[in-house]
């Protein structure tokens, strides 16, 4: 109990912190912080359709977040989410334009299986190559996402195309477009779709063997390996179920918002999604309420550069001096920093 | 297709002007990773070093002075990731990823807020880094499309090669580094401050980046785009891992990446889409940097199998 008390006191000194430091920002272009903080809040919550977009925004980071998460926990650093969430709305997309034949609940089904594959296959491949080649999968993952986006680029500007001014495919069948409930917003029925999964995914994280081998691999590869688990092939099933998330979250873009494969659709949605679960340190279980928090700041902060003149970017500035000052470990923690040294002493 | 005219004299050059801010980069992550530590904030380190080289010159008129200043900035972001990383605890793929969103954004800000844009920057008041002409080339063909023209940065960086290779094998500074990064506890007790090497290991770290960024800014083009770096930080840290923290074979890594970017660029010209000639250079880092680690692998394998004692090492080492 004491613990949570302390990474709460922790978290919402960070937050001040980030704030203030925003708020010289907003100084700086001459508007009142108050005034920009509270049409942030506005855009974010007040209103059905401000409201909805908060909701809408909220469903792949939740997504996104959890599959940085989970790879996180497992030792993996997976920065390719964003490149699964393109590769599996391109399957989701085609699977839901072209298998018409299939009745409603299989052509759904297919649609999220064909996307969950498409995501593990290409999260495989950086996967495999850390596993048995070493090559670091930061930077691997980073570079897919740009040939991902490439790739579907061309196929929905060429084979895909619907033939209009954007580059965009045909839209996909009625039968499988998600009901959005908030209409005008694009917040629809894949955001329970995605609860389900999430609340999955932390049973799974939790209370089974293969969350527990994953935990254990993360935690510490060698200890993994004497009780007998393979690290080497838990590291990639790790990497294939964050793609698995991306996969849905991608799925979930293209059949619930968009209705078609729009070119460069998911732009930042895994990097939001990372940022998100950083901020938490990795905690599966804080990461849906930070993918919450980033959603609502993401919609607040276009109604922030409607209704003032502060820009959009200051909010992704503030968000990017959160991380960084989120994972300094040792900052706000005057206590514990103290212990350290007094360890680190002992030990010399 | 005409093979001749892809592939011709100006192809050499065409490689390393697109392979030089690469290399930067590529320099940048190599000299922290001789102290084992992974700078995966190049990418905005660089970023930063890029908006500040074009706000400068644009503003001063000097492009010097850009130069200096754009170093001084990628020094300070250097600094963040050195604080949070050595000070805080900070875990550094972490900060790096933090650091790299940081100058995303703030320079999104920046452009809005003191250059007034959005998107992109170009104006005739930027003064470019200027080129080197050698007239002495003028009347050889083959030297004139090879050597002439050069920017002042594109020759730095060969220098830059050079003297790190220097640095880091042939002086004491350079041996102390990389024992901080191969054994910090052996460095310490024969009496090296292995913190403040991995300080000024960053530093220094900070300052190339900078420069790489004001030479893709300046050197390279003459303006400032959003996210303009466009992942070449990232692609240098690949070339880090392949040429293994060393400089030359980092920059032969890079020209790697290069010469796929500028060969892509003329096969556009003959029908292939323009997304395979984008993510060409992407596609190519990848594959390169996986056989060079799985050949790097197998190398280790073959010298350890007579020797078959502690290679059971596990997945983070």
């Amino acid at each position: 109990m004491r613990d949570l008390w302390v990474s709460l006191r922790r978290f919402l000194f960070i937050i001040l912190f980030s704030l203030a430091i925003g708020a010289v920002f907003i100084m700086m272009i001459g508007e009142n912080p108050l005034n920009a903080y509270g049409a942030l809040v506005r855009g974010a919550f007040v209103g059905k359709l401000n409201l909805g977009k908060t909701l809408a925004n909220f469903t792949p980071l939740l997504l996104t977040s959890l599959a940085f998460a989970v790879g996180a926990k497992g030792g993996a650093f997976n920065v390719g989410v964003e490149g699964e969430v393109f590769l599996g709305g391109i399957a989701a997309a085609y699977i839901g334009i072209h298998w018409t034949f299939l009745p409603m609940p299989l052509h759904l089904l297919a649609c999220f299986l064909g996307a969950m594959i498409v995501g593990a296959l290409s999260a495989f491949i950086p996967g495999a190559l850390k596993a048995y080649y070493g090559v670091n999968e930061v930077c691997t993952t980073i570079l897919l996402n740009y040939v991902a986006f490439y790739v579907t680029s061309y196929l929905v500007s060429g084979p895909m195309s619907a033939g209009v001014a954007n580059a965009q495919s045909h839209a996909v069948a009625d039968q499988v477009k998600l009901f959005q409930f908030m209409k005008p917003s694009s917040a629809n029925v894949g955001m329970f779709i995605a609860i389900v999964v999430s609340i999955g995914v932390i049973w799974v994280f939790n209370k089974t063997t293969f969350g527990y081998k994953i935990r254990t691999v993360g935690s510490n590869p060698l200890h993994a390996e004497y009780v007998g688990i393979n690290p080497k092939k838990n590291f990639i099933q790790t990497m294939m179920f964050s793609g698995v998330l991306g996969g849905i979250a991608g799925c979930i873009e293209i059949l619930g918002v968009h209705g078609y494969f729009l070119n460069n659709f998911a732009a930042n949605l895994g990097f939001n999604g990372m940022l998100a679960s950083l901020i938490v340190k990795n905690n599966i279980l804080l990461t849906p309420f930070m993918a919450f928090f980033l959603g609502a700041l993401k919609s607040g902060a276009l109604g922030l550069q409607q209704s003032t003149g502060v820009p959009k970017s200051i909010v992704d500035t503030i968000t990017a001096v959160f991380i960084i000052v989120a994972t300094m470990d040792l900052l706000f923690q005057y206590h514990k920093k103290r212990k350290v040294k007094m360890a680190q002493k002992e030990g010399e | 297709m005409h093979f001749d005219k892809i592939v011709n004299l100006s192809l050499i050059y065409a490689t390393l002007r697109s392979a030089t801010p690469i290399i930067y980069a590529a320099l940048c992550a190599a000299i922290t990773q001789q102290a084992n530590i992974l700078n995966i904030g190049t990418e905005g380190i660089m970023l930063m070093g890029a908006f500040t080289a074009v706000a400068v010159s644009y503003l001063t008129g000097s492009w010097l002075l850009a130069i200096i200043v754009a170093m001084l900035s990628g020094l300070l972001m250097a600094m963040i990731i050195a604080m949070g990383h050595l000070k805080y605890g900070a875990e550094i793929t972490a900060i790096g990823i933090g650091v790299n969103m940081f100058a995303l954004a703030f320079t999104k800000y920046l452009l809005n807020s003191i250059l007034g844009k959005t998107g992109s920057f170009t104006d005739p008041k930027i003064i470019g880094i200027p080129k080197v002409h050698i007239a002495a080339f003028d009347n050889n063909e083959v030297l004139n499309t090879l050597f002439n023209n050069w920017s002042i940065t594109e020759w730095f960086a060969l220098i830059l090669i050079v003297l790190l290779t220097f640095v880091l094998f042939k002086t004491v500074w350079g041996l102390r580094l990389r024992a901080v990064g191969k054994f910090p506890l052996a460095a310490e007790t024969a009496g090296i401050n292995a913190t403040g090497m991995r300080y000024q290991a960053l530093a220094i770290s900070g300052l190339i980046g900078g420069l790489a960024g004001a030479h893709l800014s300046l050197g390279y083009s003459k303006m400032f785009t959003e996210n303009m770096t466009n992942g070449r930080g990232f692609m240098g840290v690949a070339a880090m891992f392949f040429g293994g923290a060393h400089p030359v074979l980092t920059a032969i890594g890079c020209l790697v990446f290069g010469f796929a970017d500028s060969i892509g660029a003329r096969l556009q010209a003959y029908g292939v889409p323009s997304q395979f000639v984008l993510l060409m250079p992407y596609a190519v880092t990848v594959a390169v940097l996986a056989i060079s680690m799985a050949m790097k692998k197998a190398r280790e394998k073959h010298k350890k199998s007579s020797l078959n004692i502690a290679d059971k090492k596990g997945l983070k080492s």
